[in-house]
């Protein structure tokens, strides 16, 4: 016992020793990360935790008015389920103190996220998330990424000016929330340039099917320009050889969703030559988003998808909101609006994926990039169409 | 502690601590806990600055220390800077949990044990009520005292009673009745669903929803109405998938069940009207603690006499051998059909509250995933008890969150927790006990003193 006591006394003065170097710590800058480290889509948690680390790395420290302070990023597993998100979240603001949250990705998370941050006044973007609910009605909340009712447009006018297409095909999941969307975006879009009933074939199949032919039969049948096909990119290869097999010549069009994952390893030379609309192009890319591609893929081995690019530019622009407060005045409370209304003003951001400024809604206005998957598989730049 | 217990285990420290600690009633610890919580709320924040702690340990000082280990393991595996001076927080917060917790329990309920005693005799012939009204009151007290200290606490608590009240609603079920039944998220997400409907179609504006049908100052007082109409409707979905099972046993019953959590999902995933698989968001924020803990608490109480009652005893006859419940009259149709929709309904009022405590609600919420985690509550706490869905609910929810810093080793240890239990208790932690109140309540023998 005697020990055991004395043990008890060496560490509580060793905690008193060594504390003042913990508190002294006050010139640091907490932000929280709420991503899917575990769970069932673990490479989006890596790809965001990747580029978080990278932008450290490269910037440990940020200048707010007169004063340097250093970056800590807190990651928080979110196990990509919603009521570990709002855990997750609540953690990070409460337990963590963080001045501003970068994350969730997903709208299954990022929408009931929302609602704590906007409910605790602390500034949160989400760079992935696609439904219009994780910033409607919050203030506090806004997101990385453009739209699927601005997509949509996107896909329907390039098909039109660069394809020449004047009759489309369109095949999705109509099981899945964001092909669906996607795809009842397209068809009006097209509709309005050429016309009801100029979207020729409109085919629906249920997830995880395997078998087109009876819709491709169809697509082939109405004698459409173009195919537009909004699907994840596990199942793009399967749609392209069937539209092969059942001889659909004629190009294929596809969303952002081609772009994560290894399509080319699943898809191989089927692929070549046809388009999607996306955030950001990787080969053939310039200046700083060549720079971030370079850097990333000798940092991790593989190519940045779209997650890592949103997340980097989504801390960037959260970190230059920091900046542009004119100094932190110590109140988190405090800060955490100055940062939110700094976000808010923030026009133009230089972003990899395109220059970025919020509507009121907190939703940025962004240019799409429309890529064509080039002879080597590469997802080479071919438009940027803009708003 | 009986007089075997301590004949058995005589020496060493925690044979000690138990002696000293015998005797002591449910009350005695009930107000050990509230001292406890009274101790932290004065002295936690400024203790936790004394010993370095960036902050006050706030799942009992369990986080503080798996944060440490995680930065270990990160030195370790991935080479990432290790500062030394976070190792003492592993010993802060060992000092911080006996400071702020077990000295204060085992203080008060020393020293109140006499006391605590004499007034739990004095209740004990009262009619039950009030001594139970003592008690839970004494009980949410603490936790609201405890769970006031930090939002991630109250969201924490708030989704562990949940967890409890599916758990026991599972138990019903795979306990007592002794089938394997895998629908229970389904019946959550049928709970969910209508009483968002409820409350987000009648009462606010909503995108998928339309606008609020009746819009009315004072429609915080519909929710329980709501949640019950979740609960009868998840009651009715599960007539729907018991008419036919019921027919089957065994592994067939598991099979249907399953077959039917995937009919529900897909159900609510093609419903565009009702969000599709985009969900229902916007739940109005009526779920506070003391709500969920009178809703807990009565699903635990009428779980309670409606396992204790005939039809418990009943189920329990069917359970070990339909065939000779049969032969001693029990309607054993009627008495799985009744278990069934109980459990349903229970379910459905924690989908209900689920759904208005994260406020949003899609179908991928309910999906295998809650399955293998309700599943996995019932058999780590105990088949057939009500102790033990709420020892399995509580643990299994708390270990979750404490052990988040350790991010993928969580899902290694949890794992391997469960499987430790399955071989050593196959049954479960706290099995086969029978919760009765009044006995919980009574007083306790002190050692060296005879009644």
């Amino acid at each position: 016992m005697r020990h055991g006591r004395l043990l008890i006394a060496v560490l509580l003065c060793a905690g008193l020793v060594i504390s003042p170097s913990v508190w002294a710590a006050s010139d640091v800058i907490n932000i929280g990360f709420p991503i899917p480290l575990t769970g069932d889509n673990p490479d989006v948690g890596a790809s965001s935790k990747n580029a978080a680390e990278m932008y450290l790395k490269k910037f440990p420290t940020v200048k707010v008015g007169a004063k340097t302070y250093k970056l800590n990023f807190i990651y928080e597993d979110n196990e990509f389920k919603a009521e570990s998100a709002v855990k997750a979240l609540t953690k990070l603001i409460t337990e963590e103190e963080v001045l501003a949250v970068v994350g969730p990705q997903a709208s299954a998370q990022a929408v009931p996220a929302g609602e704590i941050a906007n409910n605790n006044a602390t500034p949160m973007i989400s760079p992935w998330s696609t439904n219009p609910n994780t910033t409607l009605n919050r203030p506090y909340v806004f997101r990385g990424c453009f739209l699927d009712p601005f997509q949509g447009p996107v896909a329907a006018n390039f098909v039109t000016e660069e394809l020449g297409a004047k009759k489309a095909a369109v095949l999705y999941d109509i099981a899945s929330d964001y092909p669906k969307g996607l795809a009842e975006f397209f068809k009006q879009a097209f509709e309005k340039i050429h016309g009801p009933g100029s979207v020729v074939a409109f085919e629906s199949f249920t997830t995880g099917d395997k078998d087109f032919s009876a819709q491709m039969a169809n697509i082939v049948a109405s004698g459409a320009d173009v195919l537009f096909t909004p699907q994840y990119y596990s199942e793009v290869p399967l749609i392209v050889r069937a539209a092969k097999e059942n001889g659909f010549n004629k190009p294929i069009m596809g969303s952002d969703s081609w772009g994560s994952g290894d399509l080319m390893g699943l898809c191989g030379d089927d692929c070549k030559g046809f388009y999607f609309s996306t955030h950001y192009a990787a080969a053939g890319a310039r200046g700083a988003t060549k720079a971030f591609i370079d850097e990333y893929t000798a940092a991790f081995g593989k190519t940045p998808d779209d997650v890592a690019a949103l997340t980097w530019d989504s801390l960037g622009i959260m970190i230059q909101a920091i900046q542009n407060t004119g100094g932190l005045s110590g109140d988190l409370k405090a800060d955490r609006t100055k940062v939110k209304d700094a976000l808010a003003s923030i026009k133009d951001y230089p972003g990899i994926t395109g220059k970025m400024t919020f509507t009121p809604e907190g939703d940025p206005i962004k240019c799409a990039v429309v890529v064509k998957i080039n002879e080597q598989g590469q997802f080479a730049f071919h438009k940027s169409v803009c708003p | 502690m009986t007089g075997t217990d301590q004949a058995t285990v005589t020496r060493g420290l925690p044979a000690a601590v138990g002696r000293l600690l015998a005797g002591v009633p449910l009350l005695g610890w009930l107000l050990g806990f509230l001292a406890a919580v009274l101790v932290e709320r004065t002295i936690g924040d400024t203790l936790a600055q004394t010993l370095g702690l960036p902050k006050m340990p706030v799942l009992f000082g369990i986080l503080t220390v798996s944060k440490v280990i995680a930065e270990i393991i990160n030195a370790v595996v991935k080479n990432t800077a290790f500062d030394p001076a976070l190792l003492v927080h592993i010993p802060a917060a060992l000092v911080y949990l006996s400071v702020v917790y077990l000295l204060p329990i085992a203080a008060v309920a020393r020293l109140g044990a006499r006391a605590a005693n004499r007034a739990a005799a004095i209740m004990d012939r009262w009619n039950l009520t009030i001594p139970a009204a003592v008690h839970i009151g004494l009980m949410y007290l603490t936790l609201h005292i405890w769970a006031a200290m930090s939002d991630y606490r109250l969201i924490t608590l708030k989704i562990t009673l949940i967890a409890v009240l599916l758990t026991l609603s599972l138990n019903i079920i795979n306990g007592y009745m002794g089938e394997f039944s895998c629908s229970h998220p389904g019946f959550m997400a049928v709970g969910a669903y209508m009483s968002s409907l409820f409350t987000v179609g009648l009462f606010v504006d909503d995108k998928v929803l339309g606008k609020a049908l009746m819009p009315w100052a004072l429609d915080f007082l519909t929710f329980p109405l709501a949640l019950i109409f979740g609960g009868i409707c998840a009651s009715v979905a599960a007539l729907l998938v018991a008419i036919p099972s019921f027919k089957t046993r065994g592994d067939y019953l598991a099979i249907i069940s399953l077959a039917f959590l995937f009919i529900i999902k897909s159900l609510f995933e093609n419903l565009q009207g009702l969000g599709g698989a985009r969900g229902i968001a916007g739940q109005p924020d009526w779920a506070a603690l003391p709500v969920i803990f009178v809703v807990v608490g009565l699903g635990i109480w009428s779980i309670n006499n409606f396992v204790t009652s005939t039809y418990g005893k009943a189920l329990n006859a069917v359970r070990d051998d339909e065939l000779a419940a049969e032969a001693m009259t029990v309607n054993t149709r009627q008495a799985k059909m009744t278990a069934f929709l109980v459990g349903a309904f229970w379910a459905g009022i924690a989908g209900g509250l689920l759904a208005h405590v994260v406020r949003y609600i899609n179908p991928a919420m309910f999906g295998i995933q809650k399955l293998a985690e309700v599943l996995a509550m019932v058999y780590f706490g105990g088949l057939n008890s009500v102790y033990g869905s709420i020892v399995g609910a509580v643990s299994i929810s708390l270990l979750g969150e404490a052990l988040r810093p350790l991010e993928i080793l969580k899902w290694i240890i949890i794992p391997l927790m469960l499987i430790l239990v399955m071989i050593y208790r196959p049954t479960g932690l706290v099995a086969f006990r029978d919760f009765d109140l009044r006995e919980a309540m009574k007083p306790k023998t002190e050692p060296g003193q005879r009644k």
